[in-house]
């Protein structure tokens, strides 16, 4: 077993907020320089670009599927699969239930799903900036039955943490949490104790280009894939997850 | 002013009656439960839209005198029972955030 370098949230052409430059192709790319071992796209309440950075990885990096939900709270979470049509399914299922509100992309941004040829395969119409009227226990549930990964995302932020939005850690299993790329852990686990014997992942949380690479999580495990991801989530079979360094600077 | 009080001159519907003669001594509006732990002093009467299970344990660490669901809001039945167990006064407004704050504004500092 060794360390491997892995960023799970990463955003795309597809999310409003995410740059017209981040095609798939183009994360993988950014992705190599920055020797990650394994990332996902996780773009807001949808995944549909991970299919596309798969077929141009190959295995460098290992690209996983996966969304960043909005619950009904405003709480965000990661959900990762190892299966594409897992993850295309509840994205499917959110989409049905989100808002009517079109993305305007003079105000948000494009929603572009865009190919292993840089292609617009198509563009979505609903604002995916919206939270789905889902409560997070509920999320929970769909992503676990489809046995997905569930990882709440920056949990220290105000906007859209768990902990920022709830407080206190509800009632439920988190084995593992992300916090913010600039929040040194010791700094976390010092605000909310209730973090300390937990997973803690970083990522980039990146919607440009060049922010690939300022947050990553290391992993050590047999392999860069889900199932050892899953196992380190757990503390389980010597695997386990250490948060890289704090980006300085941030806000 | 106790909460009965409260509830009657604003058309508060009480979901959990679980201390009404709690004494109103201020409001607080906000959705982040973060921000309420942080800030809300207690005897405050909380207005909010967050209908998470979280609401009610953070008005018990603050001491709120209540929690109130604004525009017509209302929490699923986990909430009403945990609230009942703890002893959390939870209400509903059917008026929005805006005006239901205005009305208590004006009732509590005339």
């Amino acid at each position: 077993m060794r360390w491997f370098r892995i960023d799970l949230h990463i955003h795309s052409v597809l999310s409003p907020c995410g740059s017209l430059y981040m095609s798939p192709r183009r994360i993988v790319e950014e992705a190599r320089k920055a020797r990650l071992d394994l990332i996902a796209i996780c773009d807001h309440n949808a995944g549909e670009n991970g299919q596309y950075a798969r077929k141009i990885a190959g295995e460098t990096p290992v690209v996983l599927m996966g969304m960043e939900i909005q619950t009904m709270e405003e709480v965000e979470i990661l959900a990762l699969f190892e299966d594409e049509e897992a993850c295309l399914s509840l994205q499917k299922e959110l989409y049905a239930l989100l808002p009517p509100i079109p993305c305007d992309p003079e105000l948000f941004g494009d929603q572009l799903v865009v190919d292993e040829n840089d292609e617009i395969v198509k563009r979505l119409d609903k604002l995916l900036l919206s939270p789905v009227p889902l409560p997070l226990e509920e999320v929970v549930r769909r992503v676990r039955e489809r046995e997905g990964l569930v990882i709440p995302a920056h949990v220290d932020r105000v906007s859209g943490g768990l902990l920022g939005v709830l407080g206190l850690l509800p009632a439920g299993d988190w084995p593992a949490v992300e916090i913010s790329p600039w929040l040194e852990e010791m700094e976390a686990l010092t605000r909310w104790p209730e973090l300390r014997g937990r997973g803690i992942l970083r990522s980039s949380d990146a919607h440009y280009p060049e922010e690939i690479g300022r947050g990553w999580t290391e992993l050590y495990a047999a392999a860069p894939n889900f199932s050892e991801l899953v196992l380190a989530v757990h503390r389980r079979q010597g695997r386990r997850l250490r948060p890289g360094p704090a980006m300085k600077g941030g806000s | 002013m106790t909460l009965a009080q409260v509830a009657e001159e604003l058309r508060l519907e009480f979901l959990v009656r679980a201390d009404p003669e709690a004494e109103v001594r201020g409001g607080y509006v906000s959705d982040l439960l973060s921000d309420v732990l942080a800030h809300a002093e207690p005897g405050e009467l909380w207005l909010t839209h967050q209908r998470h299970l979280n609401v009610v344990a953070v008005a018990k660490l603050r001491k709120l005198s209540g929690v109130v669901f604004v525009r017509d809001l209302r929490p699923g039945p986990e909430v009403i029972q945990k609230a009942n167990e703890e002893g959390v006064n939870l209400l509903v407004s059917a008026e929005n955030a805006f005006h239901t704050a205005g009305k208590l504004h004006r009732l509590l500092f005339p």
